[in-house]
């Protein structure tokens, strides 16, 4: 009776070490964003994503696109990337095993917020993306503006308009 | 002398309606022309036609030789009073004048305005408004615009509407000089003391035709009765 | 060319001393200076990116514009057949298309003077941000491509129906059934017909414009032509409209009753 209960935790073993193992067979790319440390911006700022993607499997891989995937931390909602620019994949035709490829996009932060940033590969054929770990961020407010400054236009531009109006108006000869 | 108005068979309907009915008339240059008719004959439709603010259904007009079917090519040799008295009520009587001098492209507009602002008695009035005008000094300048072009005809719908006496005086008075300096008056009323003290020749329109012209002379020989006053002559056309 | 600037003069003159749109200009003045200084100093608002302040500010002046623009051009013409003035103006030697023009150039010297109040505040919304100048040239060209169009359809109603009353009406509910749909969030655009309208709306696609001009910093003509097409479509048709209004007018004469 032992010896069965100790065949039957071996094979149920070997089948849990075999499908985890097939989870981790089926991860044949992987991506890291290099530039994570670099992101913190202003609103305004160009900012260049750098990544890249290696094969870390053994056979090599084809048809890849990889693209950004960006979304606010605030909202909990995703951003749209073609506002900040950022929206074109990258097309890998060809990776061969541990070959490694770089990937850059050039972002345009538009909008101030937290915001977590992941890179996301599709390989032809494999229903399953690929996803870099993820990279937090931060795009300050563009302060350019100072109620201060805008306060003598906001005042000042009626009162002159006022004024022009009035000096043309006064000067019609009417007898009244 | 030449005919400078010419209106051949004019007709005018507005869908079933006939306003003006085969209307003929020629007016000679220089001539005190009146045109006497009850309201709605169809007087206001005739000038309108003859000045080109209407085209006739049917028939011929010209002006001075020229064709005018709807059209304002005679529009710089014209003036008019028309029967809608509006005015840009904003406006001093200067401003007013300047603006239709300038419309009619006159040269030395300052000076045309001055003068006729002079002949029809506004000049202590050009720079106040339209709107604190009376009745009669609207009338004035009314008269005042439509001789900013200096016209060679000059067409008037009811000139002295509403004027105390002493206006229509004025106004007759002024008409009189125009006519003896050549212009071509062509007068609407049914006013018949005053069209029978101005006129040379009077046509009579009742219901969109015509129903008699001449001299006064010449009306009073038309009818069964001769020697009868404008008044009779016409009451008894116009009849119902 | 001279009736067209008498015209012109004539209307502009009336507007000063009879301080009609002269109001208008003041009350605008004021309005853009609440609208700038509100962005700037309320909590909420002064958090957005200066460039969705600047399209906000952008928003605001094509509206107003529009709107003001549409008042004035709903009377311009049809005043002169209520107070009975037309039939002294066309006696005189103008022509129906001087007439035209010299409206036209009235109500659109309106907007003009509208884009010249909001300078100094473009100017002052846009400063350290590179765009003042796109701010400026885009806003006075969409803005005057989208007035140009609505006093068309102004003058084209006034033609048919000379009545100040149903002039305005008419074209207040074109506005409002333009402007509304281009004001709504996208979420209501994500349906096929919302998303048709939205293509075809040429107020929706002004703005579409300055968005993608102002917070998207795509600043050349030509990477918006998707959104200036529908506008000079808009433009296009208005105009033939307008064209069609003057033949009919023509057609009716100035004295469209008697008796």
């Amino acid at each position: 009776m032992k010896k069965f209960y100790l065949l039957v935790l071996i094979l149920s073993n070997m089948l849990v070490i075999s499908y985890t193992s097939a989870q981790v067979v089926s991860s044949s790319l992987m991506l890291n964003i290099l530039s994570s440390n670099e992101l913190n911006g202003t609103a305004g700022d160009y900012v260049t994503v750098q990544a890249q993607i290696k094969n870390i499997s053994t056979k090599p891989q084809s048809n890849i696109v990889t693209y950004l995937s960006l979304s606010d931390n605030d909202t909990k909602l995703p951003v749209d990337l073609e506002d900040w620019s950022a929206e074109k994949g990258q097309f890998i035709g060809s990776i061969d095993p541990n070959q490694t490829f770089p990937l850059n996009w050039k972002i345009h932060f538009v909008k101030a917020g937290s915001y977590s940033l992941t890179v996301i590969a599709i390989i032809e054929g494999n229903s399953r993306p690929e996803i870099s770990t993820i990279t937090h961020f931060t795009v300050l407010a563009k302060k350019n503006l100072n109620p201060a400054h805008v306060l003598p236009v906001a005042l000042g531009t009626p009162i002159v308009v006022i004024i022009f109006l009035f000096l043309i108006a006064s000067r019609r000869k009417v007898d009244y | 002398m030449n005919n400078i108005i010419s209106a051949k068979n004019i007709t005018k309907s507005y869908g079933p309606q006939l306003a003006v009915d085969n209307l003929t008339l020629e007016i000679k240059e220089g001539e005190f022309f009146g045109f006497l008719g009850p309201n709605g004959a169809g007087k206001t439709t005739t000038i309108r036609m003859l000045t080109g603010i209407l085209k006739p259904s049917k028939g011929e007009i010209s002006l001075q030789g020229q064709s005018q079917n709807g059209n304002n090519n005679n529009a710089g040799a014209i003036g008019v009073v028309p029967e809608s008295r509006g005015f840009y009520e904003w406006m001093t009587g200067k401003e007013y004048l300047e603006f239709f001098a300038e419309l009619y492209n006159v040269v030395d507009v300052e000076k045309t305005v001055s003068k006729l602002l002079n002949q029809v008695g506004l000049t202590s009035r050009a720079n106040s408004t339209i709107k604190t005008y009376s009745r009669g000094m609207k009338q004035r300048l009314g008269l005042a615009r439509a001789l900013v072009n200096s016209p060679k005809i000059l067409f008037l719908d009811e000139p002295t509407l509403g004027l105390d006496p002493q206006g229509q005086e004025d106004i007759q008075k002024l008409l009189k000089n125009l006519n003896q300096q050549g212009v071509t008056i062509f007068y609407s009323s049914h006013l018949l003391t005053e069209v029978s003290d101005l006129c040379t020749r009077i046509a009579i329109i009742n219901r969109g035709s015509l129903v008699a012209e001449g001299s006064m002379a010449e009306l009073q020989s038309q009818m069964s009765t001769p020697g009868q006053s404008l008044k009779d002559i016409f009451l008894s056309l116009t009849k119902e | 060319m001279n009736a067209i600037k008498q015209i012109w003069l004539k209307e502009i003159k009336e507007e000063l001393y009879t301080w009609k749109s002269m109001v208008w200009l003041v009350v605008t003045a004021f309005l853009f200076s609440f609208t700038t200084y509100l962005l700037l100093t309320n909590k909420e608002l002064s958090l957005l990116d200066q460039t969705e302040l600047l399209f906000l500010l952008s928003q605001i002046i094509i509206g107003v514009g529009l709107l003001i623009i549409t008042i004035d051009a709903s009377s311009i013409i049809t005043s002169e057949f209520e107070k009975e003035t037309a039939e002294s103006l066309f006696l005189s030697p103008i022509k129906i298309k001087d007439f035209i023009l010299g409206k036209f150039l009235a109500s659109f010297t309106l907007w003009v003077l509208i884009f010249i109040i909001a300078t100094p505040y473009i100017t002052v919304s846009s400063a350290g941000s590179n765009l003042v100048l796109p701010f400026l040239g885009y806003v006075l060209f969409l803005g005057s491509l989208g007035v140009s169009a609505f006093i068309f359809l102004n003058f084209a109603i006034s033609l048919l129906y000379r009545s100040s009353k149903n002039t305005l009406t008419t074209s207040l509910i074109v506005l409002l059934l333009l402007a509304i749909p281009a004001f709504l969030s996208s979420t209501f655009k994500n349906n096929t017909l919302g998303s048709f309208l939205g293509k075809v709306n040429p107020i929706d696609n002004i703005f579409g414009f300055l968005d993608n001009v102002l917070v998207d910093y795509h600043t050349r003509l030509i990477d918006n032509w998707q959104f200036f097409v529908p506008v000079i479509i808009f433009f296009a048709l208005m105009l033939l409209f307008l064209i069609y209004a003057v033949r009919v007018f023509k057609r009716r004469g100035l004295i469209q009753k008697e008796l």
